[in-house]
Formats: C-alpha cells, sequence, structure tokens
C-alpha cells in the first residue's frame, strides 16, 4: 500500500501527515507563531525543514505576510525533534491525536527547558505588570477578592521565549527567568542598506532592534532570544552576527543532540558541553570511590 | 579422425526428416532427398519419418558405416533443438561430432509457409544445399575441457532459492545463496496461510530457512546486490556487493534490546506499509539471518541503540558497502516476482479510497502477527467490515497491462474467503467477482467446493469500476453478472484486489548481468518451453521459482529442486567439456608483427586476445567465448573462427543465391536472438514470405562486411541482418553494438554506391520476438516485389565492379 503522506498549507498552518493503516502521524506548524526564525532548520537531522518566503507561497490560499518555514515531505521522518527546539512552540507532533514527541521518550533529545518562575506570595493585588509587559500574551494575572485575595500568575511556557522583560518589567522582584539560549548578537551596520528595516521587523521582541535616531540599527542584547528570526530577513550576508554559546536543557546522552547542538551553537561550544559532561561524570564516579572506601574503612 | 589429410574424399551424407507431418506435411521430402542426391560430394540420402527418434539415429549410425560418410547433414528441426542429439549421434557412429550440420526446414520451413507447399520445397531443397555445402567445408574439432569449481551460486532467498540450496548443499556442493533483502524468506514468508491444506506458511517455512542457515555447506549473503557475472559454465566469476547493515553481522546475537531505544518509526515495507518498523530492526521476527539494520534514511544518530548494544558492540556506523569475488561452477536464478500495485490511475479505486487493498495487504491483515494483530479491519474507521468483495484478474489477463494468467490469484482468494468465513462466520458476507476460477491441482478443486459449501458468493463477471461513499466510505462495485447477464451493483465495506504477479523490479538488470533473456511477459524464458524449463540458453545458469512466469509454492519447491539437480549435473564432474568454436589467429597473415594493429584486442569483449607489439595476436583460448567479434573486425584476415569460418560462411551464401538470387532476402541472424526469433516465428506458425535464407553465426559481431558485400555481389534481392536488442541484450557483451558501428557505415557507403537503403537492413530481434521476425520478412519481401526484379538486377550490375574491387583480396 502506497505511503500516503498529506500536506495541508496556508498562511496560517502546515501540516504534514503520513496516514498509515494503524497510525497516524501528524506534524503541525502554527505559522502565527512561527517567527522566521532557524532554530528546527538548524536542528533537524534530516534538512527536512527548509525557510520560505512568502512570495514562494504567493500561489496558496491567505499566503503568510512573514517568513516562515515548511518542511519536506520525502525527508521528514516524524521524530519530533523541531517541535522541541521551537522555543516559541510553533511545532506540535502528535501520532494517532495525541500529542507525542518520540525522541523525548528514548531520551534520544533533552527537553528544552522554559525557565520562568513566579513567586506569587511577593505579588501585590491588583498588579498587572507582568501580563501588560509580555510582547507575546503568554501572562494571565488573576486574584480572587477584591484586596487581599491570593494572586495567581499563569504562564504559558510551551510558548514563551523566556525574553525577560516581565523579570526586568516586575516592580516587586518576583520573577525569576533563565534565558533558554545564551549568546551574542551584533550588527555591522556599515553593511546595512539604508533604510532597511527588515530585521527590526523580523525580531518577535520588541525593543531588542530598534532604529536610531541616525537611521542606524541599535541592538538591546538583554532581551535577544537569539532565535535568529532577524538574520533570516537581513539581505546582506554578515550584517548581523549571531553566535548561540548554549541551550538550558534537560540532561541527555544522545549524538542526535550533541550533533544539533553543534550545529546551533558552534564546535567550540558543543565541546565544551561534553566536557563539563564528562569532569561531572568524573566527580560523580570519584565521590561513589569516596563514599565506598570511607564504608569499607 | 583429425589426422585426415585436407584433399580427403568428401562422402556427405543427408538425412530429412518428415518429423511425422509437420515437415512432411508441406514440404515434398521425397523430392528434397532426391534433390540432395544430385549435390556434390552427396553419396547417400534418404528420409526418415523420425530421425531424432531411436532408429532414426540407429540409420544415420548405420549409413556412416556402410557409405563410409565422413560428413552429415540431417535436414530437420532448429539446430538449437537437437543439434547436440546428432552430434551424439554421429560421434557413437564414430565421426568426429563437429563433422555434422543442420538444416532447419521445419521451424524456419514448414512452419511457417504452410499454404506455399511449392515454395516451401524448393526453400528446403535450398536450405538443404546450403547446409551441405557448410558440411564440405567442416573440419573435425576437439572439445576444450576445462575444470568445474564445484561450488554454486543461489541468487534469490525465496522458497524456490532455499530449496534448490538445501538440495545442493546436502548433495555436498558448497553454496552460496544471495540475497537483496535483508532475511531470505522471499514472498512466501509474508503469507499467513497456504493454500489448499491451510497450514501457518512461516511455520512450515521458519525450519527450513533455520535449516538454510545452519547447514554447513551453505553461506547465506543477505542484503547484498549481484554486481557482475563473468566467465563460462564451471567457471563463473561473480562480484557481489554486500550492502551495510550497520549492526555487524558476526557480533549482533538477534537479541532486540536496541529496538525499544530507537525513537524512529518508518513505514515496513514488509508488511506492504501497512505498519512500521524502527529505524534499527528487523523486518519480521523470524528473519534468517537474524540480524538487525539500522536505516540511514530514517536513523538521526542518536547512538542510543549503541548504549543499548552495550558489551556486544555490534554496532558499528562507520560499515562500508563490501565487495566480495566469488568463483562458482554453476548459477541458480530465483530471483521471485513482484505484485503490481495499481497506484497509478488509481484503478479500481486502489491508493485513493483506503478501503481498497491488494491480496497481499490482505495477508499482513489476516496474519496474526501483523501489524492489526489479525484483525481485518478497514483503514477508514479501524472496524470490522460486514462485506467485503474479492476482485479477481487486476492487471492479469488484461491486453492493456499483462496479458497472462497470474497462475496462484485465484487459489489465494479462495483461502481469503474461506479464511474471513472461519474467523467471522454468518457475521461477514463475501463475493468474488471472476472472470474464470482456476484450481487445477491437487486438492484445489475441493477446495473451491469447500468455499462454496461455505456461502461465498461467486459471481463471474469483470467489475467495470469501484466508487467511494464519501460518507460511509464504503465502495460501490459495478459490474456485470455474465451468468445472468445483467448488469449489478454491489455495496462493499471492503475490496480486496487480487493482483498480477509482475516480473521483479530488478530483473532487467539481472537480465543484463546474467545474460539470461527475458519474454514478452518480462520474465526469463527458459531454453525450451517443454525439454528444458529449468536451463537457460546460457550453460550452467538455471531457473527456478517464480522468475520465469507466476507459480505457487509447491511448483517452486519442485523447480527449486529441479534445478539443484541439474546444477548437480555440472557439479558432480571435474571437468566440462565446452564448444571449441573459438577464435585461432593465423601468426603468418597477422599485421601485428609489422605494424601496431591490435584491433582484435581492443574490439575482444572478453579480453581474451593479447597483442604484444612486434609479435602476433593470440587468442587464450579458456576465455574465448566464440562469438567471432574479432574475426570480422580483422583488417588483415588474419582470424579465423572455428566451425564458422569465412569459406564456410562464404559456400552458404553461395548456395542459398544460385538460382535467382534477385527474389531472396539473405539474413544472417545471430544464433542468441534473431535465430531464435524466427524459430520462435515457426514454432507459433507465423506465416511470412518464403525468399528468405538465414545463416546462422554465433554473434552479430561476426557478421564480416565481406559478407554482405558478397551477397550483393551475387546478386541478393536484399540482405538482413538480425541482432540482440541495444544495449545490454548481446550474449557477448556488446558484439551487436560492434556490429552496428560496422554494418551502418558500410550501409552509407552502400548508398554512395547507389544501392536502395531498403535493400539492406539491420534490425533487432529477441528470442521472443517471432513476431516481428515474420513481420520484419513481410516488410521486406513487400519492399522487394515493389522494386521489381529489373530494378534490382540493374541496381547490382552496377554494383558489381566495386564489389568486385572491395572483395578482390578474397579470391
Amino acid at each position: 500500500m502506497p505511503v500516503k503522506i498529506l500536506k495541508i498549507e496556508d498562511g496560517s498552518a502546515f501540516i504534514l501527515e503520513r496516514v498509515m493503516y494503524t497510525k497516524r502521524y501528524t506534524l503541525y506548524l502554527d505559522r502565527n507563531k512561527c517567527v522566521g526564525c532557524d532554530l528546527c532548520i538548524v536542528a533537524c537531522p534530516k534538512e527536512a525543514v527548509k525557510i520560505v518566503n512568502p512570495s514562494d507561497l504567493a500561489d496558496i490560499e491567505n499566503p503568510p505576510r512573514k517568513i516562515t518555514v515548511k518542511v519536506l515531505d520525502d525527508k521528514c521522518n516524524f521524530c519530533g525533534i523541531c517541535s522541541e527546539i521551537c522555543i516559541f512552540g510553533a511545532f506540535k507532533q502528535s501520532v494517532n491525536d495525541e500529542e507525542f514527541i518520540p525522541v523525548l521518550k528514548s531520551e534520544s533529545f533533552p527537553e528544552v527547558i522554559h525557565e520562568v518562575e513566579v513567586n506569587e506570595s511577593k505579588c501585590p493585588t491588583g498588579c498587572k505588570v507582568c501580563e501588560e509587559a509580555c510582547p507575546l500574551s503568554l501572562i494571565k494575572v488573576k486574584w480572587n477578592g477584591e484586596s487581599g485575595g491570593k494572586v495567581n500568575v499563569e504562564i504559558d511556557r510551551d510558548h514563551c521565549p523566556v525574553c525577560r522583560i516581565c523579570e526586568v518589567k516586575c516592580p516587586y522582584n518576583a520573577i525569576h527567568t533563565r534565558k533558554i539560549i545564551s549568546g551574542l548578537i551584533r550588527v555591522n551596520i556599515d553593511l546595512c542598506p539604508e533604510g532597511c528595516r527588515a530585521c527590526v521587523d523580523a525580531c518577535p521582541i520588541p525593543n531588542v532592534l530598534s532604529i536610531s535616531n541616525d537611521g542606524k540599527v541599535n541592538v538591546n542584547d538583554s532581551f535577544c532570544v537569539y532565535c535568529g528570526a532577524c538574520k533570516n530577513a537581513c539581505p546582506v550576508e554578515g550584517a548581523i552576527d549571531l553566535r548561540r554559546i548554549s541551550v538550558h536543557h534537560t540532561p541527555v546522552k544522545s549524538g542526535a543532540w550533541n550533533k544539533a547542538l553543534e550545529r546551533l551553537t558552534s564546535t567550540e561550544n558543543m565541546a565544551k558541553e561534553l566536557r563539563s559532561k564528562s569532569i561531572f561524570k568524573t566527580y560523580e564516579s570519584v565521590k561513589k570511590l569516596h563514599v565506598r572506601s570511607r564504608v569499607s574503612k | 579422425m583429425s589426422g585426415k589429410p585436407e584433399n580427403e574424399d568428401l562422402r556427405v551424407g543427408v538425412f530429412v526428416c518428415h518429423c511425422g507431418l509437420n515437415i512432411a506435411g508441406v514440404v515434398n521430402v521425397k523430392e528434397v532427398v532426391e534433390y540432395a542426391k544430385t549435390l556434390l560430394n552427396v553419396v547417400f540420402a534418404i528420409d526418415n519419418r523420425y530421425t531424432c527418434s531411436d532408429p532414426g539415429q540407429e540409420e544415420i549410425r548405420k549409413a556412416v558405416k556402410e557409405h563410409r560418410l565422413n560428413r552429415v547433414v540431417v535436414a530437420a528441426c532448429s539446430p538449437r533443438m537437437h543439434e547436440p542429439t546428432f552430434r551424439r549421434c554421429v560421434a557413437e557412429a564414430g565421426l568426429n561430432p563437429y563433422l555434422f550440420e543442420m538444416a532447419n526446414i521445419r521451424e524456419h520451413c514448414s512452419w511457417c509457409h504452410p499454404s506455399t507447399p511449392k515454395e516451401a520445397t524448393e526453400k528446403a531443397k535450398e536450405i538443404v544445399k546450403m547446409a551441405v555445402a557448410k558440411a564440405r567445408l567442416l573440419r573435425p574439432l576437439e572439445p576444450i575441457e576445462v575444470p568445474v569449481a564445484s561450488t554454486a551460486l543461489v541468487v534469490g532467498g525465496g522458497v524456490a532459492g532455499i530449496n534448490a540450496a538445501l538440495e545442493l548443499a546436502e548433495m555436498g556442493f558448497k553454496v552460496y545463496l544471495l540475497e537483496k533483502n535483508e532475511s531470505i524468506g522471499g514472498h512466501m514468508a509474508q503469507l499467513d496461510k497456504t493454500f489448499p491444506t491451510l497450514d501457518c506458511s512461516i511455520c512450515i517455512l521458519g525450519p527450513k530457512m533455520v535449516d538454510v542457515a545452519r547447514h554447513p555447506n551453505i553461506e547465506i549473503i543477505s542484503f547484498a546486490d549481484l554486481l557482475s557475472v563473468e566467465g563460462y559454465i564451471g567457471n563463473f566469476k561473480v562480484r557481489i556487493r554486500k550492502n551495510p547493515r550497520y549492526v555487524l553481522e558476526e557480533k549482533c546475537t538477534g537479541c532486540g534490546e536496541c529496538l525499544p531505544a530507537c525513537p524512529i518509526e518508518y513505514p515496513n515495507d514488509w508488511d506492504m506499509n501497512l505498519g512500521v518498523r524502527k529505524a534499527i530492526s528487523v523486518p519480521f521476527p523470524q528473519a534468517v539471518p537474524l540480524v538487525y539494520r539500522i536505516n540511514r534514511d530514517y536513523c538521526i544518530e542518536c547512538y542510543k541503540c549503541i548504549d543499548a548494544c552495550g558489551p556486544r558492540q555490534a554496532i558499528n556506523f562507520d560499515q562500508k558497502p563490501k565487495e566480495i569475488e566469488l568463483k562458482v561452477g554453476t548459477i541458480i536464478v530465483a530471483t521471485g516476482y513482484d505484485i503490481y500495485l495499481p497506484e497509478e490511475g488509481n484503478l479500481y479505486g486502489y491508493g485513493k479510497y483506503g478501503n481498497v487493498i491488494t491480496s497481499l495487504e490482505f495477508e499482513r491483515l489476516i496474519l496474526a502477527a501483523g501489524p492489526t494483530g489479525g484483525h481485518v479491519v478497514r483503514a477508514s474507521d479501524g472496524k470490522m467490515p460486514k462485506v467485503v468483495a474479492f476482485v479477481q484478474c487486476v492487471g492479469s489477463r488484461d491486453v492493456n497491462k499483462y496479458p497472462y494468467c497470474s497462475n496462484f490469484c485465484c487459489m489465494y482468494t479462495l483461502k481469503h474467503t474461506i479464511q474471513l468465513k472461519e474467523h467471522y462466520g454468518n457475521d461477514i458476507e463475501v463475493y468474488v467477482f471472476y472472470m474464470d476460477m482456476r484450481s487445477n491441482f491437487k486438492g484445489y478443486e475441493e477446495f473451491y467446493y469447500r468455499a462454496r459449501e461455505m456461502g461465498v458468493n461467486f459471481i463471474r463477471g469483470r467489475v467495470s469500476k469501484v466508487i467511494e461513499d464519501p460518507e460511509t466510505k464504503n465502495l460501490i462495485i459495478h459490474a456485470e453478472d455474465t451468468l445472468l447477464g445483467e448488469p449489478i451493483e454491489l455495496e462493499a465495506e471492503l475490496v480486496v484486489l487480487a493482483t498480477a504477479a509482475i516480473p521483479n523490479k530488478g530483473i532487467e538488470e539481472a537480465a543484463r548481468i546474467l545474460n539470461v533473456t527475458r519474454g514478452t511477459d518480462g520474465f526469463f524464458m527458459e531454453s525450451h518451453p517443454k525439454l528444458k524449463p529449468l536451463d537457460t540458453p546460457v550453460d550452467g545458469i538455471f531457473l527456478a521459482g517464480a522468475c520465469q512466469g507466476p507459480k505457487d509454492i509447491p511448483y517452486s519447491v519442485s523447480q527449486g529442486c529441479g534445478a539443484a539437480a541439474r546444477a548437480a549435473t555440472i557439479l558432480s564432474k571435474p571437468s566440462v567439456k565446452i564448444e571449441p568454436i573459438i577464435s585461432v589467429v593465423d601468426p603468418e597473415k597477422c599485421r601485428n608483427t609489422k605494424v601496431k594493429c591490435g584491433i582484435c584486442a581492443t574490439k575482444c569483449p572478453y579480453g581474451a586476445i593479447k597483442a604484444e607489439p612486434g609479435m602476433p595476436a593470440q587468442v587464450i583460448p579458456a576465455m574465448c567465448h566464440g562469438c567471432g567479434t574479432c574475426v570480422a573486425e580483422c583488417p588483415a584476415d588474419a582470424i579465423t573462427q572455428m566451425h564458422f569460418t569465412d569459406a564456410q560462411i562464404f559456400a552458404q551464401i553461395e548456395a542459398a543465391l544460385e538460382n535467382n538470387p534477385e527474389d531472396k532476402i539473405l539474413g544472417f541472424c545471430c544464433n542468441w536472438c534473431a535465430y531464435a526469433g524466427a524459430d520462435l516465428a515457426g514454432t507459433s506458425r507465423f506465416e511470412y514470405p518464403p525468399n528468405v535464407r538465414i545463416i546462422k553465426t554465433m554473434c552479430s559481431g561476426r557478421i564480416d562486411r565481406d559478407f554482405v558485400l558478397e551477397a550483393f555481389r551475387r546478386g541478393a534481392g536484399m540482405v538482413l541482418i538480425g541482432a540482440c536488442h541495444l544495449p545490454y541484450d548481446c550474449h557477448y557483451i556488446d558484439g551487436n553494438w560492434k556490429m552496428k558501428a560496422r554494418m551502418e557505415a558500410l550501409a552509407k557507403a552502400l548508398e554512395k554506391m547507389g544501392l536502395t537503403p531498403d535493400r539492406f537492413r539491420i534490425e533487432y530481434i529477441s528470442a521472443a520476438e517471432g513476431s516481428k521476425f515474420a513481420q520484419v520478412v513481410r516488410e521486406m519481401a513487400e519492399k522487394l516485389r515493389d522494386m521489381g526484379r529489373e530494378r534490382v538486377i540493374a541496381e547490382n550490375e552496377k554494383l558489381r565492379p566495386y564489389l568486385e574491387r572491395m572483395l578482390g583480396r578474397k579470391r
């Protein structure tokens, strides 16, 4: 029986389905959430994710207005890596309609940690600063009773790229965050074409990139999530220098992850992670030996 | 015998066969005998009802002794049929077997000219004349004896190949069993039950597969491709590429601990893509050899399997394809068949409607170890269907697709209906749409009765179309009930198509590598449909199972055993005799001693000629396959092919064109394709004009320019060259290409001299294209008639001075 691959695509979604007699694999991309960055493209072990410009999709129904991605049906093997690495949570992978990421179950890929913690005991009733500050509207603040009631801050962590704006804006120091990706971003303004603001428009987080009074691009590194959407949008090669250094994730031992990390960051940074892993391992085994020798004494 | 002087007293005996009425029904045999007596050096001629029978052969032996015959001509069937028989007979009479020549007056005469007996008799006379002319120039030859490698290669590890390998191994021969998939077992391992006994397929095949793996004389080479085959009977050199599994065969224990560690699943083609397998897995649990394989197309290289494998260290991502070379004495080809998937054009909705499946897919559904756990369910809703319809002859017995009957579909459909009735009883309605139910072996008809008694509904008629109800996903079948003579409509919940068994996907490549001919149906062709059903035209290569045509299990098993017996006839001897029809260089004439020539060495497809500077070229006899290409290419006429010398062929040309040459078409045909195609035209009784005369060469590469020039010099009406199809069909690798280059240049030269291009034709006719041969002759005869004798004669007169000059060095 021929393997049926269904592809449904429009401006707001891209769905790839492998329909078999007993199983149905679905990869769903919410194009409203996709920012057109290159995390999935780089992380995909099969090079199945490709960037698409709005002009490439002009003939589909209700075409997207910004850069987005598509998945090649002949290369995708529904491993779920794209869905885990996307810090905006734009991908959803499921088997028989149940959300399932095979590589997480086998620990072939780490869970990417979206670390945003709120100490709600510090929150006074009536304060909605974080809710208003969140550029992606992922925070809902609720409390019961007019005053003195318990404050409840709900954060949609799956879709949160952890830009830290809420943490900085919080007047009560109640929010603690840790960036998913750490790195560096520089704009070589000498290369910027006159009047171009492609990167500014592409950036999903406000105020990371802005146009200063002299018409040049200004970078504010502190809220950058290092997704690379600006680089994809930039018309000039080398104008934006983006370097990722590390990814905040659960520990795993996996070749697929090492390779993804190498492509996401650099060989040196991947090696660094491996080294720290081995130092940790040595430390653990030495500790074990130490304990054992003490017991035997 | 070989010590006889050159100017010996020639005494030719001619034996004309009636072949019952096969020849005598058309050709006036007595007249042919009387004619033969008038030919030069013929001292004895007689007719016989069946020359090949015991009394017929005895008559030859007697005549040789009584009349001191030293050349024997038998005018009967094709030399491809009985030449070996008569050679043996002549040898028994004390004559060298190569002093025998055959005149093909059955396939090439009586069978294809039944409505013109007078012309057929004239043609038969001339064929005899040509044979006598050649016979007069025959020289005694001694067969070349070569040692035999007592090992065999079986290509294909299906049920036929498994049995062939086991039989040979039991006889004590070393066998290499080559399988392109990961596991041996073939299609039989995919099946649930077998008909008509309903015993479990893998339960009876599994132990055999294990026997193969355990047998000390069998080496399984799985997941490997056949790259090339060189050499000849007893001495084949085979190159094989073992594809990397990325799991080491010698270390993998088949424990399967890597399986749960792997995150990636992909469609399992073993399950007809109904189910999935992991990126590291075996196609099915009973696989032999039980060695896992990593499919790098899907693997994401997380290396979790390496951790799971642990100290066994069986996984190696750096494995490379490995080439191995084997030397074997015989090859058994058992490459099997494929199932036709009517995806293209969505025949009966297959590929478009989820609830239309093929029988092999049904087989995987009803199999307890299959992806649904043995539950027959629909793809659309996962529910058990209440009405199942089987459609027979999908693709087969269809002139637009595969005209042949696929042999086993009727029986497996009966099996499926009985299985459904046994599983679900009266909860399920079963219909079968058939053209004819064919149940013609032991226990098969009873099986058909059983299905009918169980309440299966049989409807005779072809299905015209299947349409899906978009709501319920049920399928509405439109058909004609030919027994009632009215159209009917049936709503079924599941439709199962009994699709055609078709030649294996790789058969074209395999045919090229092995140099084995394929029939019009695409399957391999046997040497003789009745008497040599397991042999191929290549000595030492045999066929078994469905690669020769669709076959069920018992038939394939018998063929596997039969092919093993055929192979053993070679392997059991220390040496084998091969035909001494090789090329010989005359060192006196060879130009290579004076100038840098070496053309023969570059043209030889087998590298059998050595031409060192300053030395005459030298043929290595054991490597020469006897195609004769070098003979035709040699600019100094210094090379001779034994048994096909220039003098012999010139004598045949002369004999053929002595009377009314301008009315005749002279054909030069290669033994393996065009000559066999002409034989098939006769066997199939395709009638064509009787003015064609055929001269056989082993390869079209042997056909010298001089033959064509001589034919026109002698006034031939037309000349036809028949060769194997380009690019790969040539039995001698590329003799047809050499002929093409040579003859296309000649055709241009002849045209310049004033020859009408239509009078010289090159055709590529395979052994399976009897109808094409007949058609070509018909076309040529018509053109010749259109031209008219006078024009042909005038044209020949104009050409003659040029041709005489070109052929000057010949005399």
